[in-house]
């Protein structure tokens, strides 16, 4: 069976030229252009494949998705690698580890976050052991939402990774930037329990006042919750706050 | 709802309450065996009574005292399981009460089996286990303060700079 290229899931300017015209093996063009090309031509992977995303970044490198048709290959070595792909959830060990890792990637490199654990800690965010999202210790480039995100989106995500390079090459301004300022708003609201006394007494009135605004507190007493919230605060005025 | 200490067998249960004069257990799970009897209790179940097989060690975090618990304070209860082998497996369970900062014999020596369970239970819950051979934690980073899974720990410890 013939493959009609037409059905190309990526262009290039000089890959599109190319293929325009017959029998041209050889062209002339500049070095950063050429460069970017064989860039985001062969971004080899290195997977962080760490749970259940990791399952779908499985297909994404199987024959019916096929990264592989872009020039995505995975390789078990950092040092080979041009991207990594950290696909599941990163727990504080975890961490140093994927952070040892993405030190041994020579550059030029880049970091795809997929899935809403790599991206910000998904539903784990509170938990003592997860990481809330890998930009707080690598830069990242491209994020995949999804839980988990679907191999043709982390295709797409491949994509949109080869058009950042392309754009770069063209002298734009789109580097990533680490978050170290990330760290400095980690404290959240804890488990939705009103009258927990674990709790601070203004995150709770947060809490009751946003979900009132939302008109999702219908089927609650909101002014029994706002009465708790009252008391709390009254009887924090009285003693030490506790935490 | 079927309790855990419900799976003992009769001759093990008429053991525990006989010999090692176990108490019922407030909460409803399996007999409490003072912890200076706990190592014997062990050897006993393994040589005597074919439990040769490490089922488990379980430890719970009890912050203020439970209601009907006769004015015990904060403690840590552990619950051990052990398994018997050959034809009709079976379970001998039992509970070990410990006040939090108090220590527990090691299985190590009787059951090879307990090394790493005894090192989880150290690193989750921090319970000490007395003349375990390799006391370091098993899950969480060796520089991780505190225990996670005691109800008193705060949720937003800091222990990297990421978290
Ligand atoms: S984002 Fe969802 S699917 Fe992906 S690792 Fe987290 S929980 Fe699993």
């Amino acid at each position: 069976m013939a493959v009609d290229e037409s059905y190309r899931t990526y262009s290039h300017p000089v890959y599109d030229f190319m293929m325009k015209v017959p029998g041209l093996d050889v062209m002339t063009t500049t070095v950063d252009k050429l460069l970017s090309f064989g860039s985001e031509a062969s971004l080899w992977i290195f997977p962080v494949a760490t749970s259940c995303c990791g399952i779908e970044f499985m297909a994404l490198a199987a024959s019916r998705v096929d990264a592989d048709r872009m020039g995505a290959i995975v390789r078990g070595s950092p040092r080979h690698s041009d991207v990594m792909i950290v696909a599941g959830t990163i727990t504080v060990k975890m961490a140093p580890r994927v952070k040892k890792l993405w030190d041994q990637m020579p550059e030029p490199k880049w970091a795809i976050a997929v899935g809403s654990c790599a991206i910000s800690g998904d539903f784990y965010r509170n938990i003592y052991s997860v990481v809330p999202g890998i930009d707080t210790f690598i830069p990242v480039d491209v994020y995949v939402p999804g839980c988990p995100p679907n191999p043709e989106a982390m295709m797409h995500g491949l994509i949109r990774l080869q058009e950042k390079i392309r754009a770069s090459a063209n002298g734009r301004d789109v580097n990533r930037e680490a978050r170290p300022e990330a760290v400095h708003h980690q404290r959240l609201p804890r488990l939705p329990i009103l009258g927990d006394p674990a709790r601070t007494s203004e995150l709770d009135r947060q809490q009751v006042a946003s979900a009132a605004s939302l008109g999702w507190w219908d089927e609650l007493n909101l002014e029994q919750a706002l009465d708790s919230v009252a008391k709390d605060l009254a009887d924090e005025s009285e003693s030490e706050p506790k935490v | 709802m079927k309790l855990l200490g419900a799976e003992n067998s009769e001759e093990v249960q008429k053991l525990l309450i006989e010999q090692f004069e176990a108490m019922e257990n407030s909460l409803g799970g399996p007999p409490v065996v003072a912890v200076v009897r706990h190592l014997e209790l062990a050897k006993k179940l393994r040589d005597e009574y074919q439990y040769r097989i490490f089922g488990f060690v379980v430890a719970a975090h009890y912050p203020a005292p439970a209601k009907d618990a006769n004015g015990v304070g904060e403690l840590i209860r552990v619950s051990y399981g052990l398994r018997s082998v050959g034809k009709g497996t079976k379970l001998a369970t039992w509970q070990v009460c410990i006040p939090v900062d108090g220590a527990i014999p090691t299985l190590v020596p009787l059951f090879a089996g307990a090394d790493w369970q005894e090192r989880e239970q150290f690193d989750l819950v921090g319970v000490r286990f007395d003349g375990h051979p390799d006391p370091r934690r098993l899950m969480l980073s060796e520089d991780w303060q505190g225990h996670p899974l005691r109800k008193d720990y705060a949720i937003d410890t800091k222990v990297h700079p990421w978290r």
